[in-house]
């Protein structure tokens, strides 16, 4: 009966001003409420990002925003829900070009993710970060197409160059895997930066955004790296945790801590991009002393890791 | 007009004769059908003639076509190649080596005879209703090989934009090496489907192996090296140009997906 009464698109009345039409086709349907918020929210938040794309909805770095808008999906679920994320200071991040330059752990890159996932969430406006990402990245079948339709690049200084020039937010981690594949009892001491986005911040007069991380050292606890084995599988790292390879593939799901991100005042630096390496040291050593200094806070008034 | 081959005594009798003031050198073989000694004679014999005929017979311009293929598709390249970057296409695709070495010597040449406004031009991909690129061989065939899990950006430009780049670098006499970029850049597969053809996706080391036999019996236009080509990206920055001399595209993307008649 009700059946009958419905029009071809599954809509059976007209629906009240300012609700959102109800979606139609069984896999609207069948999408959870809260899936079709959270699509419904990274909608609305990418339409605000400034960014230029041609005719076919590329830019030429190969971001496209309808596969970011899909996998920002599964982001902004585990930002909201397993990570609950909280994120201050995110109106220190300046309109135009910026990088944001963060502290590195967790042996998976999810801390970047979370990092992006709160640029678009809560800046104003949002900004799609671009993640600058090994050379031996673009190898990889699919995950090369992905990795570049979500806007990450390969972290060569002409593509950051060429990424700031066109006023985007590239997102850095000096400490590299460095940083990313620590042991745990070494956690929120900051590794060695790597000096070159220092360089390519004077050099196109772009803010270095400072971001701490805290919770992302204790998602997954590494007590060890086994090395020669990472060799044997051509990984960057093996480390071990208490969950992983003891529980297999589902030990490698990162516990569900408390993210806290805090994106401190943008540092403009002059100077001589091809100075010595002392003189950049000494003005990496001011973004870290940035960085350790906010983590410090956080962790201070961080009472729980997982609350 | 004259149908002369570049490597006969005959060509240079053609500069005695008229006397040119300005030499457009397009006269290259870029399929790779032809045998590998030929090619490389036509191109890069072929092309020191062309510029030492030029010098000697008092030509005061000369424009040389290279390609963007002379950077060569590596995983770690930039998205915005400039003229400075350098010339990688020998280490994965020998069969364009010849390009390369014609393009250096065209660049040699520029610096050594300083009088002579030399241009080399590096445009992107071509693709229109008369030219025949080998990009367009490649979109027109009826099921495009692709390798599964790569899509790599591509850059390309109207056939008619090309012409109007080279006789706006006659006009301006400007010197030097240039890349010419055209409107904008889409994947690959983006290319194909607007172009009305139909993926064959196919894993690489099956692909290699296939492409490499069908090529060796004639079956195939494209050498095992040309793979690169297709997973990834060889787009360059054309701002060089546009700053000398003000070049701008006429024919966007679509108009030139449109203009791919199979």
């Amino acid at each position: 009966m009700s059946r009958a009464r419905k029009t071809r698109g599954g809509r059976s009345r007209a629906q009240p001003a300012g609700r959102p039409p109800k979606p139609s086709g069984w896999r609207a349907r069948l999408t959870p409420a809260v899936i079709r918020r959270v699509e419904a929210e990274i909608a609305d938040r990418l339409a605000k990002v400034p960014n230029r794309l041609n005719e076919y909805g590329y830019d030429p770095w190969g971001l496209d925003l309808e596969v970011l808008k899909r996998s920002m999906i599964p982001s902004v679920l585990a930002y909201r829900y397993w990570f609950r994320v909280k994120t201050t200071g995110i109106e220190n991040l300046p309109a135009g070009r910026a990088l944001v330059v963060g502290n590195h752990a967790g042996q998976v890159a999810i801390d970047g993710m979370m990092v992006g996932t709160a640029m678009i969430l809560e800046a104003d406006p949002p900004r799609i970060a671009r993640g600058m990402g090994e050379y031996w990245l673009p190898t990889i079948p699919w995950f090369n197409v992905f990795m570049h339709r979500v806007g990450g690049v390969v972290g060569t200084p002409k593509n950051c160059v060429d990424l700031l020039h066109n006023e985007e937010a590239v997102m850095v981690f000096p400490e590299g895997v460095r940083g990313m594949n620590k042991l745990f009892w070494q956690r929120y001491q900051l590794q060695r930066f790597g000096l070159g986005f220092m360089r390519l911040a004077i050099e196109t007069r772009s803010p270095v955004v400072p971001v701490a991380v805290v919770g992302s050292e204790e998602q997954a606890i590494a007590i060890a790296n086994l090395m020669p084995i990472a060799r044997l599988l051509n990984m960057p790292a093996f480390p071990i945790t208490p969950t992983w390879p003891l529980l297999g593939p589902l030990g490698a799901i990162p516990m569900p801590v408390r993210y806290h991100i805090q994106f401190g005042k943008p540092m403009v630096f002059d100077g001589d991009p091809d100075d010595e390496d002392e003189a950049i040291q000494r003005k990496v050593d001011q973004v870290k002393h940035a960085i350790s200094t906010m983590i410090a806070d956080q962790r201070s008034r961080r009472k729980n890791i997982f609350f | 007009m004259y149908q002369i081959d570049l490597r006969k005594k005959a060509f240079e009798d053609v500069f005695r004769k008229e006397q040119p003031s300005v030499v457009v050198h397009l006269a290259f073989i870029r399929h790779c059908r032809a045998a590998p000694e030929v090619r490389h004679e036509v191109n890069v014999l072929g092309t020191k003639r062309v510029m030492e005929f030029c010098q000697k017979h008092g030509v005061k311009q000369f424009v040389i076509l290279s390609s963007h293929y002379v950077y060569g598709a590596l995983p770690e390249n930039p998205y915005f190649l400039d003229e400075d970057a350098p010339l990688n296409a020998s280490r994965t695709y020998p069969e364009i080596r010849d390009l390369v070495e014609s393009d250096a010597l065209a660049t040699g040449f520029l610096w050594k005879y300083p009088e002579i406004h030399s241009v080399v031009i590096r445009p992107v991909n071509i693709l229109g209703y008369y030219v025949h690129s080998a990009i367009g061989t490649y979109l027109k065939i009826r099921r495009v090989p692709t390798m599964i899990g790569f899509d790599p950006m591509m850059q390309f430009i109207h056939e008619e934009d090309v012409t109007e780049a080279i006789a706006i670098a006659i006009e301006k006499r400007i010197r030097g090496v240039f890349n010419v970029v055209g409107p904008g850049a889409v994947p690959l597969g983006v290319a194909i489907h607007e172009t009305g053809g139909k993926t064959l996706p196919m894993p690489e080391p099956l692909a290699r192996f296939a492409i490499g036999q069908a090529f060796k019996y004639g079956l195939y236009p494209f050498p095992p090296g040309a793979i690169d080509f297709i997973k990834y990206p060889c787009t360059l920055d054309g701002s060089r140009f546009v700053k000398e001399t003000g070049f701008s595209p006429l024919f966007g993307l679509r108009e030139i997906f449109a203009s791919v008649t199979r």
